[in-house]
């Protein structure tokens, strides 16, 4: 499903340093796949995810989604992204638009579905993530828990293929951190196709078929998340484990 | 109301200023004869205009006939501005370098310029050369400059929007077009009311110097009424306080429109 051959990523900070976000990394995720990347601030996580809908332009190496080499630069990336939800830690909702037209806005603008379809689709999803009653606030009136929830809804909307969610708990107040890992959790037991950059290794070991922990913008140990509590192999990922668990 | 208040302010201000004035004339033996009789019909009047259609009814009087002319060149030119800023806003943040010096190039070259300058060159030159009515070249030189203006309020109001709104619609599969245009550009307007409204109220009250080319409107009628009655101070208090009106209409306006969009806040 994602193929990511020796992806380089190197950004350029403001004061003309040269930062290696992402070196010779390369992974495959299969279709149903469930993986979790682990992984210390700073070690290329969110470049790896931004890099997999083009929001980051890699500099060499490639990657393919569903058989399409989406880093030519012939590739129409917006046909790409639409098979491609990313929920972002901070929600990221339309402040200006409702609860209901934030989930509706892509399917009707992009997928080009009828108001009525899209309104369907979208409370379907808002009943899915348990927030339904909210579609007709503004997302301010929102706790961060349920925004996050209505955030998920608004990428499923689309009916993507791959789901990915960048530390979509981590801005989040402790108590609303489990309403929205239940709903990646069902999500994931649907079947879906998931890259989750998270630190809640209680949702990997549920969950996750495999876990990813990255150093320094490489892959540096992996394998299921019971491996990772049992018998991690490298110093750096005890080290790391021992800060979050 | 906030406007009301401040609007009052500027009435008891120019109440004031008025008494002031007719207390120090009436003290310095200085007798000015006041024609405030004669206002009204400069504003409205019931007559026959010309033999030809000798029906009495209501005509607008020479005054209006200016205030109805200001309105429309400013509501034209408040038009084109937003429409000439939200290009050149967008332009200014291209990632095409000649885009973004094209949109720089004429926000600087229209803000350090005056614009007295620049309705003479539309008129004269571009104007005649294209054979432009004075009311097309007013609207024109008044839409190219508060444009240049509109169009860094615009930029301002772009960057203000945080980076994870575009990366959200993007995300979602939408074009950059779409996600301005759904996504970036509402929440952007939204925040810049204030500066633009004030941008505005300067259009309408600059679009007086476009009486320099013999147009008709409020400034250049009151200056034609003055030239004819010599009731200069009448008429221009007359004239003042119409583009009071119009000014303070448009603020009450902004307001409300703010208060419609802060529901979402
Ligand atoms: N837009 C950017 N400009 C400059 N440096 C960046 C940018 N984005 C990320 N980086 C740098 O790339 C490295 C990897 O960042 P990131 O992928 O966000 O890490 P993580 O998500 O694992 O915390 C960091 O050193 C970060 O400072
Ligand atoms: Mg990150």
């Amino acid at each position: 499903m994602i193929r990511a051959v020796k992806v380089c990523k190197t950004f350029k900070t403001t004061d003309r340093r040269e930062v290696k976000a992402l070196v010779n990394f390369s992974t495959h995720i299969k279709k149903g796949e469930v993986v979790v990347i682990i992984g210390p601030s700073g070690s290329g996580k969110s470049t790896f995810l931004r890099c997999l809908n083009r929001l980051e332009e890699i500099d060499s190496g490639e990657i393919i989604i569903d058989g399409v080499r989406i880093t030519d630069k012939k590739v129409d990336i917006n046909k790409i992204r639409e098979d491609i939800g990313m929920v972002f830690q901070l929600f990221n909702l339309f402040p200006h638009k409702t609860v209901l037209e934030n989930v509706t806005l892509a399917q009707m603008i992009v997928r080009k579905r009828k108001k009525k379809e899209a309104v369907d689709t979208a409370r379907d999803l808002l009943h899915k993530v348990g927030i339904l009653e909210k579609e007709n606030v503004y997302p301010s009136q929102l706790s961060g828990g349920q925004q996050q929830r209505v955030a998920i809804a608004r990428a499923l909307a689309m009916h993507p293929k791959i789901m990915m969610f960048d530390e979509a708990t981590s801005a989040l107040d402790p108590e609303m951190i489990g309403e929205v890992l239940d709903v990646m959790k069902k999500l994931a037991r649907e079947g879906m196709t998931m890259v989750v950059v998270t630190h809640e290794m209680g949702f990997a070991r549920e969950v996750s078929d495999r876990v990813i922990f990255m150093d320094a913008g490489q892959i540096v140990e992996e394998g299921t998340a019971e491996h990772f509590f049992t018998n991690p192999a490298h110093e750096r990922t005890k080290v790391f484990l021992s800060q979050i668990l | 109301m906030k406007f009301s208040r401040r609007s009052l302010i500027t009435l008891v201000v120019l109440g004031v200023i008025a008494a002031s004035l007719y207390y120090f004339f009436s003290t310095r033996g200085v007798t000015y004869i006041w024609h405030w009789e004669k206002i009204p019909e400069m504003l409205f009047y019931h007559g026959s205009k010309s033999p030809e259609d000798p029906t009495p009814r209501l005509h607008m009087g020479i005054l209006m006939i200016g205030f109805m002319l200001t309105l429309k060149i400013s509501i034209f030119s408040i038009f084109f501005a937003i429409i000439i800023g939200t290009i050149v806003g967008i332009a200014r943040l291209s990632d095409e370098p000649v885009t973004r010096a094209l949109s720089i190039s004429y926000v600087e070259l229209i803000r350090n310029t005056p614009l007295l300058v620049q309705i003479y060159i539309i008129y004269f030159f571009v104007g005649s050369l294209l054979r432009l009515s004075a009311f097309t070249a007013g609207t024109a030189a008044l839409s190219i400059f508060a444009g240049a203006y509109v169009g860094e309020i615009v930029r301002a109001g772009i960057q203000s929007i945080h980076r994870g709104q575009m990366e959200a619609a993007r995300s979602l599969g939408m074009s950059y077009a779409k996600a301005m245009r759904y996504v970036i550009l509402p929440q952007a307007f939204k925040r810049i009311i204030p500066p633009l409204a004030g941008q505005f109220i300067s259009l309408i009250k600059d679009s007086s110097l476009v009486s320099v080319i013999a147009l008709a409107d409020l400034m250049f009628q009151g200056q034609q009424a003055v030239a004819r009655t010599y009731y200069a101070f009448e008429i221009y208090f007359t004239v003042a306080f119409l583009y009071l009106v119009m000014t303070a209409s448009l603020s009450m306006a902004t307001q409300y429109i703010e208060r419609r969009l802060a529901i979402s806040d």
